[in-house]
């Protein structure tokens, strides 16, 4: 059976992750492929980057061969619910009521299998024995969730289980440790908070035996000076024979371009892959227009996706 | 000025998304209130590495650590991490007198897995510890760092959410699970949950019928002291004494998601006192600031390298593009600006405060303190934003 392949996309708040994810699954579409992008529960961002209202639980196309759905934790529950306990009423019955509400909370990583299965099922989805997306990008949560939820399914799943459950855990862990099918991009800005957490979270994932994309290093400044005129600026800062405000300027960019050598020098570092650099995005709105320089970037990342 | 944000003030809680500098704006702000004289805590909830090491903390959360201070400082600084799993053990024990009771309830495997989650996570548990804080003759001041939220009212509801809980019976019910499906239901369905919960028995390696049942018996023990607790909570947030300060940057969707927020608190009957706008790039700051860190190479500055025209041209784009980034900053400054005041913000005491990117990141003591000095000379919103 052909299935589609899985993105998932985290980093610490405030790096860009649903912009990167977004631009990803752009790009995928505009190589002809058929996307799906994927927000949990975070409602807001997605849907005004992508200029619609409101996203749906169910996938909707909002420009050709992307699509877009927000998962609910609630829906997800229920449709896991359902599939477990086959009689409609049960299952209604036990899903309205707050004690069983109670009782998932009391089982360590339920909810994250649910969220899981929900993604696995727009992965596996197929309509005529070919799938319906090509790519899922999954906006996940900001990076200190990320490792329960990805987690999740393995540790369930390691219990000896019988039964419906048992076989939807080991589908959701199947899919998310096939590198065939699944990997993680980590997403870092040139700031050494951002930096730290990615290289955290790098290694945390590998421990799991996820798959990774080389790490996402966003909001890159433009180099704008060569060497030899580094040179002549530090020597006119020297004599005094320049305009302060005008050395100034070229300052920011060099501070921003240190910035970002110091970051990809860190991030190379621990799995010797060279991070892909985003360029920073001046006086841009964050609309998907907008996004088309990051677009042409990662289309690398899922040409063969 | 900031002594109108604390005057009369015992509380003030930061509100933001994550990942827009909550923890270090609520460090600085504890600090600089240190600095007038107050004796103050701050209470934070996962600090990155770099802050943790600024204030001096060891990695031990749940106690109150001091936190050194500069010398003209009259007041003291204190900082404790939220520990949200020892504190509601803690709870727990005091609540039910400590004893078999306490012993019961911290034991069981039920209670084990679900007491972040039954107490509405880490955000119910910041309010418990600020409320231990706040009631402390120690201290004038608690500065509170909140979890990041997508939902504002997550952390107002939290004391709400636990007391409907405690008096939904909820746990009652846990204790005869069969009612969950209701007694009409039929001998399969029974039999099917029968099935569910045995399956979910071998998958948990828990006894969770019995487990639940012991749980819910002797949670009922101190539901009645959970519940004064959850009010007085309620109480502080909404009373007189507590403000509220929203942090966000100027970036574009962090902007718009600080007006989602700031609708959300507002009609939750929550004045917004204050806002920290973080990472405002400036440029006259800039010209005043230290000089940026450059990396140098004395030795190959020697080497001739002689300025041309082509560098001059390249050196009044990187000031035009720079400019351009101010620009686009202030109109969506402006936005907000104008967003937040038709949000019926706290009209008397406002304060808007940015800060300028490009500040030292908070890696060791001075550079909070450099931040609490940016805070402490904000003017109030009509003059001019600090610089």
């Amino acid at each position: 059976m052909s299935t589609g392949r899985l993105v998932i996309v985290t980093g610490k708040g405030g790096v860009g992750k649903t912009t990167v994810a977004t631009a990803l699954a752009a790009a995928a579409a505009s190589e002809g492929k058929r996307a799906l992008l994927v927000e949990i529960a975070r409602p807001g961002r997605l849907s005004s980057v992508l200029g619609v209202p409101s996203l749906d639980h169910e996938p909707r196309e909002i420009a050709t061969g992307l699509s877009a759905a927000q998962l609910d934790e609630e829906r997800c529950i229920q449709s896991l619910i359902e599939k477990l306990v086959p009689i409609r009423m049960l299952s209604q019955r036990l899903l309205s009521s707050r004690t069983f509400q109670v009782l998932c909370a009391a089982i360590p990583g339920i909810l994250e299998a649910a969220l899981l299965n929900r993604v696995r099922h727009y992965v596996e989805r197929t309509t005529a024995g070919s799938p319906d997306f090509d790519l899922v990008v999954l906006d996940a949560p900001a990076s200190g969730h990320s490792v329960p939820l990805l987690a999740a399914p393995r540790s369930l799943a390691t219990l000896s289980l019988l039964g419906p459950l048992a076989e939807t855990l080991r589908r959701i862990d199947r899919l998310i440790n096939d590198p065939a099918r699944t990997s993680v991009a980590v997403v870092a800005i040139p700031e050494d908070w951002a930096v730290a957490e990615a290289r955290e979270l790098r290694s945390a994932l590998a421990e799991l035996e996820i798959a990774l994309l080389p790490p996402i290093l966003n909001q890159v400044w433009p180099r704008r000076f060569t060497q030899k005129e580094e040179r002549a600026l530090n020597a006119a800062r020297a004599d005094g024979s320049i305009d302060p405000n005008l050395l100034l300027a070229g300052d920011v960019f060099r501070y921003h371009r240190q910035q970002a050598q110091e970051a990809v020098r860190q991030l190379k570092q621990d799995s010797g892959e060279r991070p892909m650099e985003l360029p920073i995005l001046f006086g841009e709105g964050m609309s998907l227009g907008d996004l088309e320089p990051l677009q042409v970037l990662l289309r690398a990342l899922v040409i063969h996706a | 000025m900031l002594d109108e944000l604390l005057d009369g003030t015992r509380v003030v809680v930061l509100l933001g998304a994550g990942g827009v500098g909550k923890t270090t704006s609520a460090a600085a702000l504890a600090m600089a209130a240190a600095q007038k004289g107050l004796r103050v805590v701050v209470l934070t909830v996962d600090p990155a590495a770099r802050l943790k090491d600024a204030l001096e903390l060891p990695d031990e959360p749940g106690y109150l650590h001091r936190v050194p201070l500069p010398p003209d400082a009259s007041g003291t600084l204190d900082a404790i991490l939220l520990d949200a799993k020892g504190l509601f053990d803690d709870l727990v024990q005091r609540l039910s007198g400590g004893g078999p009771l306490a012993t019961g309830i911290l034991e069981n495997p039920i209670y084990r897995n679900v007491a972040g989650a039954f107490a509405g996570s880490d955000s119910y548990m910041a309010l418990e510890q600020l409320l231990d804080i706040a009631e402390d003759e120690r201290f004038d001041l608690v500065v509170v760092d909140t979890p990041p939220a997508t939902h504002a009212l997550e952390l107002f509801d939290a004391p709400d959410r636990i007391l409907a809980l405690l008096e939904s019976n909820a746990l009652d019910y846990l204790s005869e699970p069969l009612r969950l499906v209701g007694a009409a239901t039929g001998r399969l369905a029974q039999g099917i949950l029968t099935t569910l919960v045995g399956a979910l028995e071998r998958m948990t390696g828990m006894h969770l019928m019995r487990d639940i049942s012991q749980l819910a018996t002797d949670f009922a023990m101190i539901a009645p002291a959970f519940r004064q607790r959850a009010k007085a909570i309620r109480e502080l947030l909404h009373g007189d004494e507590t403000r509220f300060v929203l942090v966000s940057a100027p970036e574009p969707h962090i902007a718009s998601e600080l007006l989602t927020f700031a609708h959300q608190v507002d009609q939750a009957g929550i004045p917004i006192d204050s806002v920290i706008l973080n990472r405002v790039f400036n440029l006259a700051y800039l010209s005043t600031a230290e000089p940026l860190p450059l990396h140098s190479d004395p030795k190959a500055d020697q080497k001739p390298a002689r300025w041309s025209a082509g560098l001059a041209r390249k050196l009044v784009q990187c000031n035009r593009d720079l400019e351009m980034l101010e620009d686009d900053q202030l109109r969506r400054i402006a936005q907000l600006r104008e967003g937040m005041q038709a949000v019926g913000t706290h009209p008397e005491a406002r304060l808007w405060i940015e800060l300028p990117t490009l500040t030292p990141s908070p890696t060791s003591l001075r550079s909070v303190q450099t931040i609490a000095s940016r805070l402490s000379r904000a003017a109030p919103d009509n003059a001019d934003p600090v610089g």
